[in-house]
C-alpha cells in the first residue's frame, strides 16, 4: 500500500513538473499589438468601493476611473475643471454653484448633476459611506441638483478648500440599484465610471486590469490597457521590474531605488516628494480640556531648549547618511517644497542652522548648567536633561537617525536614550497618552495643506479618557489657531498662501515639531516600454501616488510585439530550457518507475 | 517464496501474540477515537479562549491603531469603537466572542469591511494548493532521502543528504525565497528568469487545461522554497526510526533468509520505520503552514499567510484572530487525525 502511494506521488510530481515547464513552450501573447502599461504596487487594494477604500492604491485606481468635481492642474496643482466645468461662489462664500460637464458614463448613460448630488448626500447621510472621505463633507449644509447640469452646495462655514473635494462621483443609476452601500464590493465588471480608464477585471490580491475609456470627455488615453499588479514585497517587485514583468513602480525606499542604479533599461525617477519627516517634541502635552497628560520632560516646555535641540541637528548629514542623499534637508516646516505655492522656507533671523556652539550658548544662558558628567541639569538643579526618543521597531532608518541624534545631543549636554515601540503602542503614547519626550513622525501632504495644518490644532488634542482626534504635536497656540481660522475663510488663493506660510513660520520658531528633511519621491520605470509620461506637477513631479490622473492619462508605451515575433525573438531561450527541463523530468520519472517495475518483476520470480 | 504482510513481523516482534485483545478491538477503537476527539474539542475551546485574551493583551487601542494617520473626530472614533464592540465590558465582549465563534461568525474585518470567514474562505484554496503540494513533495523527498541516509548510515551519502537538509532547514524561509526569486524568476547573468515573480496567476491567464499549467508554472518557486525549508524534519525522523529498526532481530533474520539488501530494506525495515513517521508527518503540518506564511509573503501568493501578514500590518485584529484560530484548529485536527491513524496502523499502540 505504502509503495503504491509513493509511486502515485512520484507520478503526480512528474506530471506536475512537466506541466510546469510546458507554458514556457507555448508562448501565448493575447496582448499582441496592444499598448499595455503594467504598474507594480506593493499595497493590496482594500476595497473597490470608493466610499470605503482608504489605501493609496485603491484611491489611485478611483482617481483614474471616476470623475471628480475638480482635479489639480497638471502645472500649478491648483484646482481645475473636471466634471465641474465651471463654478461660482456667493458673496458670503457659503453657496457654491457648479456647472456639470456634458460627459458620459462608461455604460453610455449621461453624467448629470443628480449623480453628484446622490454621491455627496450618500457620504453625508450613510454612516458606512463615511469611511473613505467623511471629513470632506463635514462642513456641507446641503447638496442639491437644481437641474441636470447644476449642482448647488451650501456650506456651514466659508471653506477655502471647497474646490479640493476628494470624493469620486459615482453613477446614481448603478449604485441605487446595488443596495446597501457598506456591503457593496463594487466588483460587477466592467465597473461603471467616467474617468480615463474603466476597470474591466479585478482579482483580489493579484491585479486590476483597466481599459482605456473611449468615451472619456478629454479623449481616449494613449495606451490601451493599464494593469495594476500587486506584489507583497518590494524586493520581488524590483525583480519583476528588472525582468520586465512590470514596467513601472512608485513609492520606493532608498535601498530598492538604488539597487537599480546603472541599469540601462531603467529610468530612476527622483523628484521632490510630498512627505515631511519631523521630530515631535513633548512641549507639555495637554488634553483637550487643557489638563496636563503624560510624562514629558519639563525642560522641553522651554522654547529655548527646543531651539537648542534644533541647532544641534545637522540635517544635511541626516540626508546624506540616513536617506542616502535622496531627500532635501528641511529649512522649513511641515509643507514640503514640492508645493511651491504653500512652501515656507526660513530665512535670515528665523533660520535655525546647525550650530552646536550656539546651542550650548543658548542652554548656558538659560541656566541649564553642565554637571561633572557633562550632562546638563534643570535651572533648579533637580533633574538632569535626560530625554527619551521614541521610534518604531523594525525601522532601520529610524534606528540610524536615533544614533546621529544621540551623538549630537551629547555634544550639547543632553542625554538621549532610544525607545523602540510597536506601531500601536507608538501611536498611543505619542498621540494620546503623552508618554514621550521626543518622537519621530511624518506626514504626506496633499496639494491643499489644510489637513496637515489641522493636525496641530487645539481641537485635535485627546480627551481625558485618552480618546481624540489625531494631534501630531499636542500643540495649542492662540496665534496658530487664529491664522487657521483666517485661512479657512480666505478665498483668495494668494492671500491664503501667505497665511499658511505664517502658520508654518509659527511652527518653525515655536518648535512643537522640528522638520528634519523631505524624502524624495522615488520611482522606477522601464524606458524600453514607457516612451513618455507627464508627472504631476509637470516640472519634476510625481508619477504614481500624486493627486489627479495626469501621469496615467498621458503615459505612452511601446505596443506589445505580435505573437509570431515573440516566439521567434527573445523568448526562445526560456522555451528551450522549459522543454529540456520537461524532457529530463519526464524521462527521469519514467526511468524510476520502469526500474521499480523491473525490480518488482524480479522479486516475483 | 511467500512473504508475510508488510506490518506483520513488527507486530509479532513488539506485541507478541495478539489474540488476547482481539475481542474488544473495535469497541476499544471507537472509545479511543472518541477520547481523542474529546481532547481535540477541548484544545479548540482553549484556543478560542486564549485567542480572545491574547489579542486583547496586544498594547494599544485597536480603533486608534487602525485609524493611524487618518484624522478622525472623537465622535467618529466612538462610532468605530461601537462598530468593533470595544465599548462593552470585557466579560460581555468575551461572551459575545465565544458565542459568535461557536456559530462560525469570526467577526467583520475593520479594513475590508467584510466577514472574516468570507475572507478566509477566499484564501484557503491557494494555501491548500501550496501547502498540499509542498507537503506531498517534502514528505516523499524526506522519506526517500531519510531511508537512503539511514541505510548507508555514516556513509558519504548520509552525511551529504543530512547535511544539505539541515542547512536548508536552518536557512530563513524569507531569505531563501527571495534568493530563488532573484535567480530563477528575475534571472542572474546567464541564468534566464523562466518563472513568474509573483502570485498564483498572471493577468490574462488562459482557460481550461492551460490554466492548470499556468498555475503550475507559478507554483514552482513557492513550492520549491517550502519543500526546501521543511523536508529536513521528515528526513531526520525517517532516518532515526529506520536506524532503530536496523538493529532488530527480524532484519537479521531477513538477511539470513538470503534476501537481497534492497528487499530487506523495502519490505521489512522501512514499513516498520514508517509507522512513527506517519504520525510525525501529520504532527508537523503546523510547520508547513508556518512556512507557507513566509513563502506566501515573498511570492505574493494570495493565501491565508498573506492575509495574516497583512492583518498584522493593519493591524486588523478581527482578521488576525480569525486566521489564527483557523490555523490552530487545522493543526489540532491534523494531530487528532494522526493519533487515530497511528492507532489504526500500528498494533503496538493498541496494546499499551
Amino acid at each position: 500500500m505504502i509503495r503504491g502511494c509513493v509511486r502515485l506521488a512520484a507520478l503526480s510530481l512528474a506530471l506536475l513538473m512537466a506541466g510546469i515547464a510546458a507554458p514556457a513552450l507555448a508562448v501565448q501573447e493575447p496582448a499582441a499589438g496592444k499598448k499595455i502599461v503594467r504598474m507594480g504596487v506593493t499595497q493590496a487594494v482594500d476595497s473597490m468601493n470608493p466610499f470605503l477604500a482608504v489605501r493609496i492604491v485603491s484611491s489611485s485606481i478611483h482617481r483614474w476611473t471616476y470623475g471628480y468635481l475638480t482635479v489639480p492642474d497638471s502645472k500649478t496643482l491648483q484646482p481645475s475643471a473636471d466634471l465641474a466645468e465651471s463654478w461660482t461662489t456667493s458673496d458670503d462664500g457659503l453657496t457654491w454653484t457648479f456647472k456639470i460637464r456634458d460627459a458620459k458614463w462608461s455604460d453610455g448613460k449621461p453624467v448629470t448633476a443628480q449623480d453628484a448630488e446622490y454621491t455627496f448626500n450618500t457620504v453625508m447621510k450613510v454612516d458606512a459611506a463615511k469611511q473613505a472621505n467623511g471629513p470632506a463633507v463635514e462642513n456641507f449644509e446641503s447638496v442639491t441638483a437644481t437641474d441636470e447640469r447644476t449642482l448647488v452646495i451650501k456650506a456651514k462655514k466659508p471653506q477655502a478648500s471647497m474646490l479640493e473635494n476628494p470624493i469620486p462621483i459615482v453613477p446614481k443609476h448603478v449604485w441605487e440599484a446595488a443596495g446597501d452601500i457598506g456591503a457593496n464590493e463594487n466588483v460587477v465588471m466592467p465597473i461603471v465610471g467616467s474617468g480615463p480608464y474603466t476597470v474591466i477585471e479585478y482579482k483580489k490580491d493579484a491585479y486590476a486590469k483597466l481599459k482605456a475609456n473611449p468615451t472619456y470627455w478629454r479623449g481616449k488615453p494613449k495606451i490601451d490597457e493599464l494593469h495594476v499588479i500587486f506584489y507583497q514585497n518590494p524586493e520581488a517587485a524590483i525583480a519583476g521590474l528588472k525582468k520586465g514583468d512590470i514596467d513601472w513602480i512608485g513609492r520606493l525606499q532608498a535601498p530598492q531605488f538604488e539597487s537599480m542604479a546603472g541599469d540601462p533599461a531603467i529610468v530612476q525617477w527622483n523628484t521632490p516628494g510630498r512627505r515631511a519627516a519631523y521630530l515631535q517634541i513633548n512641549h507639555g502635552a495637554e488634553t483637550i480640556d487643557d489638563k496636563p497628560v503624560g510624562d514629558g520632560h519639563p525642560a522641553l516646555r522651554d522654547a529655548k531648549v527646543r531651539q537648542a535641540l534644533h541647532h544641534a541637528i545637522d540635517k544635511k548629514a541626516l540626508v546624506d547618511q540616513v536617506q542616502s542623499g535622496l531627500a532635501v534637508p528641511a529649512d522649513g516646516s511641515i509643507v514640503p517644497p514640492m508645493y511651491s505655492d504653500f512652501f515656507w522656507q526660513a530665512e535670515g533671523e528665523d533660520l535655525v542652522a546647525f550650530d552646536p556652539a550656539k546651542a550650548n550658548e543658548i542652554l548656558d544662558d538659560a541656566g541649564y548648567k553642565k554637571g561633572a558628567d557633562g550632562v546638563r541639569t534643570m535651572p533648579d538643579g533637580k533633574r538632569k536633561l535626560e530625554l527619551r526618543f521614541s521610534i518604531h521597531t523594525e525601522e532601520p532608518v529610524e534606528d540610524k537617525l536615533a544614533q546621529f541624534l544621540t551623538g549630537w545631543f551629547k555634544d550639547i549636554g543632553i542625554t538621549l536614550t532610544t525607545r523602540k515601540l510597536d506601531s500601536s503602542k507608538f501611536t498611543e503614547e505619542t498621540g494620546f497618552t503623552g508618554l514621550f519626550d521626543i518622537a519621530i513622525s511624518g506626514w504626506s501632504v496633499n496639494p491643499d495643506p489644510e489637513e496637515v495644518l489641522s493636525t496641530h490644532l487645539c481641537s485635535r488634542r485627546p480627551t481625558a479618557a485618552g480618546e481624540g482626534g489625531g494631534t501630531e504635536s499636542f500643540y495649542c497656540d492662540d496665534e496658530f489657531e487664529k491664522l487657521y481660522q483666517e485661512q479657512l475663510a480666505e478665498l483668495d488663493r494668494g492671500e491664503r498662501a501667505e497665511i499658511i506660510k505664517q502658520m508654518q513660520r509659527r511652527l518653525y520658531t515655536d518648535a512643537p515639531v522640528i522638520a528634519l528633511y523631505y524624502p524624495n519621491n522615488l520611482e522606477l520605470y522601464r524606458k524600453d516600454r514607457i516612451t513618455s509620461i507627464t508627472p504631476i506637477p509637470e516640472n519634476k513631479g510625481i508619477l504614481y501616488g500624486g493627486s489627479g490622473y495626469w501621469p496615467v492619462y498621458t503615459v505612452d508605451a511601446v505596443a506589445a510585439p505580435a505573437a509570431g515575433a515573440a516566439a521567434a525573438g527573445g523568448s526562445i531561450v526560456p522555451g528551450v530550457i522549459g522543454a529540456v527541463v520537461a524532457i529530463v523530468v519526464v524521462g527521469a520519472a519514467g526511468v524510476l518507475i520502469a526500474r521499480r517495475r523491473k525490480s518488482n518483476a524480479d522479486e516475483r520470480e | 517464496m511467500t512473504i508475510p504482510l508488510d506490518v506483520e513481523p513488527a507486530a509479532d516482534q513488539a506485541a507478541g501474540p495478539g489474540d488476547a485483545r482481539s475481542g474488544g478491538r473495535s469497541g476499544g477503537m471507537a472509545r479511543y477515537a472518541l477520547k481523542k476527539l474529546g481532547g481535540a474539542v477541548l484544545s479548540i475551546a482553549m484556543v478560542i479562549v486564549a485567542t480572545f485574551f491574547m489579542f486583547r493583551l496586544i498594547p494599544g487601542d485597536p480603533a486608534i491603531a487602525y485609524t493611524r494617520d487618518v484624522p478622525l473626530s472623537p465622535e467618529q472614533l466612538d462610532l468605530l469603537r461601537k462598530q468593533m464592540g470595544l465599548d462593552k465590558p470585557l466579560l460581555e465582549q468575551f461572551l459575545d466572542f465565544v458565542l459568535r465563534t461557536l456559530r462560525f461568525d469570526l467577526g467583520t474585518s475593520y479594513e475590508y469591511k467584510r466577514p472574516v470567514l468570507d475572507l478566509i474562505g477566499e484564501r484557503v484554496g491557494p494555501t491548500l494548493l501550496l501547502a498540499g503540494v509542498g507537503l506531498v513533495i517534502a514528505v516523499s523527498l524526506g522519506l526517500w532521502q531519510g531511508t537512503r541516509a539511514a541505510w548507508n548510515h555514516g556513509g558519504r551519502l548520509d552525511r551529504f543528504s543530512t547535511g544539505i537538509s539541515l542547512v536548508l532547514w536552518s536557512v530563513p524561509t524569507f531569505w531563501l525565497g527571495l534568493l530563488l526569486l532573484m535567480v530563477f524568476a528575475a534571472g542572474v547573468g546567464p541564468i534566464p528568469g523562466i518563472f513568474p515573480t509573483r502570485g498564483m496567476e498572471g493577468v490574462d491567464a488562459p482557460d481550461g487545461f492551460a490554466y492548470i499549467l499556468h498555475v503550475g508554472h507559478h507554483l514552482v518557486l513557492p513550492c520549491l522554497t517550502l519543500v526546501a525549508v521543511v523536508y529536513a524534519q521528515y528526513l531526520l525522523v525517517m532516518r532515526s526510526s529506520l536506524l532503530d529498526e536496523i538493529g532488530q532481530d527480524y532484519v537479521t533474520t531477513a538477511r539470513a533468509k538470503g534476501l537481497r539488501d534492497d528487499e530487506v530494506r523495502r519490505r521489512h525495515a522501512v514499513p516498520n520505520a514508517l509507522l512513527p513517521t506517519v504520525t510525525l508527518v501529520f504532527m508537523h503540518v503546523g510547520f508547513v503552514v508556518g512556512g507557507a506564511v513566509s513563502v506566501e509573503t515573498v511570492y505574493s501568493w494570495p493565501g491565508l499567510g498573506l492575509l495574516f501578514y497583512e492583518a498584522i500590518q493593519g493591524p486588523d485584529f478581527a482578521v488576525m484572530q480569525g486566521t489564527f484560530m483557523v490555523l490552530c484548529a487545522a493543526v489540532i485536527v491534523m494531530n487528532t487525525l494522526a493519533d487515530v491513524l497511528y492507532h489504526v496502523l500500528d498494533p503496538r499502540v493498541r496494546s499499551t
